[in-house]
């Protein structure tokens, strides 16, 4: 082994542990704070630590906001949209790989050139075409942009082309139709691509702010990012409230990454996705 | 060779037995592909043309009446003071951004690379990778209550220490460093992890030999690390680049680009054109001067990272 030096790694950890305790501070602050009651902060006299601990913030957001609503909003909107993703990239991707047609090479491109393209560049004539489908305000208008990702389709592409064609073929010799070839031969090969594509898909979906920010109004129609930013307008003063709700919104997200903890990891630096 | 013309001799007896199989992938290839690229063109070829069509026009979704002015939403914006402020301030922004999240992250992985104990390593990386996965939005309430005047956790931080209160989000002296920071803090895990995956595949024997040639620590990094790591560097700084420069709900939630537009964001710019002034033509010509500027920046990267590659 090389560079033993006990000392310099013992500072090294030290450090790296008052980094890491910076880091959670910001959660510390706002479980604490969600534990505050209304008397702590009406006085002023809100120290770090709640002085009357008490659930009100909880109460307030159960009382006031369709809590339950939100989640599921945020919940289906995210889910169909991970699902149609991968499906849909998994099957251009393999039609890109291993089929031949015509203008093959100029629809990819476009597609890849898509890939560069901010979406606050897109987002007005995207609004508008969402008005006119009349789609504006319902949640139809978060999943239907959404069903296909040009970086899907270019990751698949690019795993699906390492296949070797002789095992597509034997598939087909033996009756298989490409569908059944799709799911049966393709998709469990491809399926740790996959599985990043699909744990990054949910992820974007789920914390989208942008979006959602511009086709949805109503407060019961909105997915959870919005909902916070929306109740936290309402909610200024008792920010015990917003804090509460906050909490409620991030323990399901950590628990599922703590889960996940490794996919994540590995989907992250095999597809450098974001 | 041999092998080869078994495979295509196959490959003949299999098209033999089954005739109609060329026309069905033809067909699968079709009924599949045409519904994928309609949402492609719909929702983003369509888009990218209209934005461009529509810059050229005066148009207020309201009045539903749109007006050609040719290059004139061009020529207003390079004197419109809020967007050439807008863009000093993007500029600022991405730039001491970018540089603080690279020279943190590219420090604490190479600190994360050298703790041994397996368990505490992975911990580390999960504490710094946490904030990465929470919606930004919600980590910009949480951080607007800290940087609060009266009851926020920074001026609490400060009055311990017997210094001033800070107005954080409202004096334009701190007003973009505190968005900063809340970015870093909120962004920095994803470039901790590729840059460990990245230190992670410079094989060992480079730095034996370094070693046994009498280099020392700086030397290594310098050295062995640095130019070893050049093509994570180069992916990790262009991706960061480029979502910094659409950083969006932070500015939104947080300073809305107060104080005096110090805050103002060509992304937040465009919104506001767009869905507050419904001002969507000329928001369109700043989509587009927007979309530039990525592509020049990025462009630029490539070639600066591509001549540090061939050393």
């Amino acid at each position: 082994m090389r560079r033993k030096n006990v000392w310099l790694d013992t500072a090294v950890t030290a450090l790296l542990a008052v980094a890491a305790c910076v880091m959670l501070v910001p959660y510390l602050w706002m479980v604490l704070s969600s534990f505050k009651s209304n008397m702590d902060i009406i006085s002023g006299s809100g120290g770090f630590w709640p002085k009357h601990p008490s659930l009100d913030g909880y109460r307030t957001v159960f009382a006031d906001a369709p809590f339950g609503l939100w989640l599921l909003n945020s919940a289906v909107t995210s889910v169909i949209i991970t699902a149609a993703t991968l499906f849909t990239s998994a099957l251009a991707g393999y039609v890109f790989a291993k089929h031949q047609f015509r203008g093959k090479r100029i629809w990819f491109l476009l597609i890849l050139a898509t890939m560069m393209i901010p979406f606050q560049v897109i987002m007005i004539p995207t609004y508008l075409i969402t008005a006119k489908l009349g789609l504006v305000n319902n949640l139809a208008a978060i999943v239907l942009p959404n069903l296909v990702s040009s970086y899907g389709v270019f990751l698949a592409k690019q795993f699906i082309e390492e296949i070797p064609n002789d095992l597509l073929e034997a598939a087909r010799i033996d009756g298989a139709g490409e569908l059944k070839l799709m799911v049966r031969i393709i998709a469990p090969l491809i399926f740790p691509m996959l599985s990043a594509l699909g744990i990054f898909t949910f992820m974007n979906a789920w914390n989208n702010y942008l979006w959602p920010l511009i086709v949805l109004n109503d407060t019961e129609k909105m997915t959870v990012p919005l909902a916070l930013v929306y109740f936290n307008g309402t909610h200024v003063v008792n920010y015990n409230v917003v804090m509460s709700a906050a909490v409620l919104i991030t323990i399901p997200v950590i628990v599922v990454f703590l889960i996940f903890q490794k996919q994540f990891v590995k989907g992250l630096t095999m597809t450098g996705m974001k | 060779m041999n092998e080869a013309t078994v495979i295509s001799d196959n490959k003949r007896a299999g098209m033999r037995k089954k005739p109609g199989r060329y026309r069905n992938e033809r067909r699968f290839v079709f009924a599949f592909l045409t519904p994928v690229l309609l949402l492609f063109g719909l929702f983003a070829f369509l888009p990218i043309a209209w934005s461009l069509i529509l810059s050229l026009f005066q148009y207020n979704p309201m009045s539903d009446h749109a007006r050609y002015v040719g290059a004139a939403n061009y020529l207003r914006m390079f004197t419109d003071g809020v967007v050439l402020k807008s863009l000093w301030v993007t500029f600022k922004f991405v730039f001491f951004t970018v540089i603080s999240n690279l020279v943190i992250t590219l420090a604490i992985a190479t600190a994360i690379q050298r703790v041994r104990v397996r368990w505490l390593k992975d911990l580390f990386r999960t504490v710094f990778f946490l904030p990465t996965i929470a919606p930004l939005a919600g980590t910009a309430i949480v951080w607007s209550t800290m940087f609060n005047y009266q009851n926020g956790l920074f001026n609490m931080i400060l009055g311990e220490l017997h210094i001033a209160p800070v107005q954080w989000l409202s004096d334009p002296h701190y007003a973009l460093l505190s968005v900063i920071m809340m970015t870093l803090w909120a962004d920095i895990g994803y470039n901790i992890v590729l840059f460990m995956a990245g230190l992670d595949s410079i094989p060992e024997m480079y730095y034996e030999a370094a070693i046994l040639d009498g280099a020392n620590r700086w030397h290594l990094f310098r050295h062995v690390t640095l130019p070893l790591l050049s093509r994570s560097t180069l992916f990790v700084t262009i991706t960061t680049v480029i979502s910094y420069f659409q950083a969006f709900p932070q500015f939104q939630i947080m300073t809305k680009g107060e104080p005096f537009n110090e805050t103002r964001v060509l992304a937040l710019q465009i919104y506001d054109q767009a869905f507050s002034n419904s001002n969507m033509g000329y928001a369109s010509a700043l989509a587009t001067l927007f979309l530039v500027i990525i592509l020049i920046v990025t462009v630029l990267q490539l070639r600066l990272g591509r001549t540090q590659w061939e050393y």
